[in-house]
């Protein structure tokens, strides 16, 4: 994350915007920009892992059976004409005109891979719920990000799987996100996409189950979804098919509202 | 005193200055109406210290919207004098009166010309209009 951080307060106008997808070389927890270091002992196990803090808010992380994606727009890049992704007018995406959670980067991205996820049969959807607490309210929100709940973010049944985060400089705008494979052991109360608890919501027809199998196999690689709920690693076949599939929804959601030539690193 | 929005100078980052005549050495800082409308619900602002020396054009704080978190970046340089700690506790007055209620910390001077490259209410609604 910190490779996140210098990109986004090294990003020049009219520089290259940035797409990155990674994991963690061992469960880490990143919590969210004001969030308190000793909240993370009110969850067993939590306090012992290492930990770090991220420039975006929200709830705190633990990546372990996950992947994070991060994107980085210089300033002056704008965003394209809302519902039109042939190169209309452009407009600024500074201060956005859209209002609150609808911020057309979060939607667009978040829309790209809901529709692939719908795609593969996974009965996924933005949330369009919220537990967002302004200061006049004073309840305090989950510990954890997951157990949290923002218009935007992607759901399986009442599972959230996945959710993003901003940070809006002078120099441009950082936005990252997690997608949530499988739970840990240290958080049995989330449910990832491999998760059985999310699979009930798949609509399992002939043509979904050969659209699965047709996409590992078009990945070079035919991996068996396990969904069992025990917390096991997925394999590194699994892993690596789905960062594929993950680079290719973010990129398709981005292209709907910037323009990008996109080049491989 | 009742501070109006046409009496200030801005940075095109959205923050505002403001100097009273009878205190002519310290900026009074704050974001403006068009700011607080863009971050809408806001739910956390981490305020400077007193004491601490601020740079013009650098952060100074960091606010939290729902939905992103964005640095403040002080229109003066100098040294910060008072804070509005109650601030952080009613963020909300800020969509009622960023102008006065919203006030988010006062700053002694150590350049007062630098308020002269600021933009003026006519330059900095121009900006926001043509965004």
């Amino acid at each position: 994350m910190e490779i996140d951080e210098a990109l986004l307060q090294n990003a020049q106008p009219d520089g290259p915007i940035v797409l990155r997808i990674y994991r963690w070389e061992q469960p880490t927890l990143s919590l969210g920009h004001f969030q308190k270091p000793e909240d993370r002992y009110a969850i067993p196990g939590l306090g012992e892992l290492p930990w770090v803090r991220r420039k975006t808010g929200g709830g705190a992380i633990l990546h372990e059976h996950e992947l994070t994606y991060s994107l980085i727009v210089p300033d002056n890049r704008r965003l394209r004409s809302t519902g039109d992704s042939n190169g209309s007018e452009l407009i600024d995406h500074r201060p956005a005109p859209s209002k609150g959670h609808s911020e057309k980067l979060y939607r667009a991205v978040h829309l790209a891979l809901v529709r692939n996820l719908q795609g593969l049969g996974w009965n996924a959807q933005l949330s369009e719920t919220c537990t967002c607490q302004t200061s006049k309210d004073k309840k305090p929100e989950p510990f954890l990000c997951f157990l949290r709940r923002s218009p935007v973010d992607i759901v399986i049944g009442q599972h959230k799987i996945l959710g993003s985060a901003q940070r809006r400089t002078a120099t441009g705008l950082l936005q990252h996100g997690s997608l949530l494979i499988r739970n840990s052991r240290l958080t049995p109360e989330l449910f990832g996409l491999l998760n059985e608890a999310c699979d009930p919501g798949r609509v399992k027809s002939e043509q979904s189950e050969k659209l699965v199998q047709q996409f590992w196999v078009n990945q070079g690689s035919v991996a068996e979804l396990d969904v069992s709920q025990d917390g096991g690693k997925p394999t590194f076949d699994e892993i690596e098919l789905w960062t594929g599939w993950m680079v290719a929804s973010l990129k398709a959601g981005i292209s709907e509202v910037l323009e990008v030539n996109w080049e491989q690193d | 005193m009742s501070i109006t929005p046409e009496q200030l100078r801005y940075c095109d980052s959205h923050e505002w200055a403001y100097v009273d005549a009878s205190v002519p050495d310290v900026a009074i800082v704050g974001i403006s109406a068009f700011a607080v409308e863009e971050l809408t619900d806001l739910v956390f602002m981490a305020l400077p210290k007193i004491g601490q020396n601020v740079s013009a054009g650098s952060e100074f704080g960091e606010v939290e919207s729902v939905k992103a978190v964005s640095p403040m970046y002080s229109p003066v340089s100098g040294t910060v004098t008072e804070i509005h700690s109650a601030l952080v506790d009613k963020l909300e007055s800020l969509s009622v009166d960023p102008y006065n209620e919203g006030w988010i910390m006062k700053v002694k001077m150590s350049d007062p010309s630098e308020l002269e490259k600021l933009l003026d209410w006519n330059a900095y609604k121009k900006q926001c209009e043509n965004r």
